[in-house]
């Protein structure tokens, strides 16, 4: 049997800019830092956490919509994270804004790790129009 | 451990830094984060029911990752890795098979508590020469790396 999707379908107007989620935990394991290295072709890439797309993650989790597409990305190194460690994940609604006639929404997460170090904060503006990079690029 | 001799001027060059993209590499980037579902980024259909676009494209968070390498290749990873940071705004879609050079310039430099903040301007062209990305980074290099102030 399918499931059933419990998500909130998105009301831009609706959000509230401050809406902070549920925490959530993961923990950054070898493998995923070797196959981020690779993806990346550096291998001593350091913050592999920037995969893991975690501001969004949570916001994905609780609203359903028609996708997004990053319009610009913000990215501040505090610590690498040590793998095997579980790292901690705060994420929220740091903004929203029209900008000719299209919704942007903001999003921040900062991560800590299980010894309590300040890994990384990720700040994202994703356009909730995502056809319009085909209109625009491919149209 | 003696100290280092670090001096930064505005105007000075930071990289340039060139990655051939590839379907393979967006799929470990992905799939790395344990992202397995078809998405804009691995897979034609969902790149065209999302975007719009004819295939798949790079998340702009690859685009992130290289500007990391171009910051810390430059400042070294003892500084950067603690005190670096980088902010792009994405132009133009990244593709598979586009060849993306990240190149920046030191815009200027300001005495912070801690050290000295490096700030630089970055820009992302591929190898038509448009832009796919701009923005800035920073790093603040330790007191203790600085040449003695005269």
């Amino acid at each position: 049997m399918a499931d059933i999707d419990q998500r909130i379908p998105l009301d831009w107007d609706a959000l509230e800019v401050g809406e902070t989620f549920e925490k959530f935990e993961y923990t950054l394991t070898q493998e995923m830092i070797d196959e981020y290295r690779r993806g990346v072709m550096d291998p001593e890439a350091a913050f592999p956490t920037i995969s893991h797309k975690v501001d969004v993650r949570q916001f994905n989790a609780r609203y359903s919509d028609n996708g997004s597409v990053n319009a610009r990305c913000a990215f501040h190194c505090y610590n690498s994270p040590v793998p095997g460690k579980k790292l901690t994940v705060t994420a929220w609604v740091a903004d929203k804004y029209l900008r000719r006639g299209k919704n942007y929404i903001v999003t921040e997460a900062i991560s800590v790790d299980e010894d309590g170090r300040l890994i990384d904060r990720v700040i994202t503006h994703e356009l909730k129009q995502p056809w319009e990079v085909g209109k625009k690029w491919d149209g | 451990m003696g100290r280092v001799a670090r001096e930064y001027a505005e105007g000075d060059a930071v990289g340039p830094l060139v990655k051939e993209i590839t379907q393979e590499a967006i799929n470990l980037f992905e799939g790395s984060a344990g992202h397995s579902e078809p998405s804009q980024f691995t897979d034609e259909e969902a790149a065209r029911e999302t975007l719009g676009t004819s295939g798949t494209v790079a998340s702009g968070r690859m685009s992130i990752s290289f500007a990391l390498e171009l910051m810390r290749r430059h400042f070294g990873g003892d500084v950067f890795n603690k005190t670096g940071m980088v902010d792009l705004r994405f132009i133009r879609p990244v593709r598979p098979g586009d060849t993306i050079t990240f190149s920046g310039e030191v815009t200027g430099t300001s005495r912070e508590a801690n050290g000295l903040k490096v700030n630089v301007k970055i820009e992302a062209q591929n190898q038509r020469g448009d832009t796919t990305g701009v923005g800035s980074g920073s790093a603040i290099v330790p007191n203790a790396y600085l040449p003695p102030e005269e």
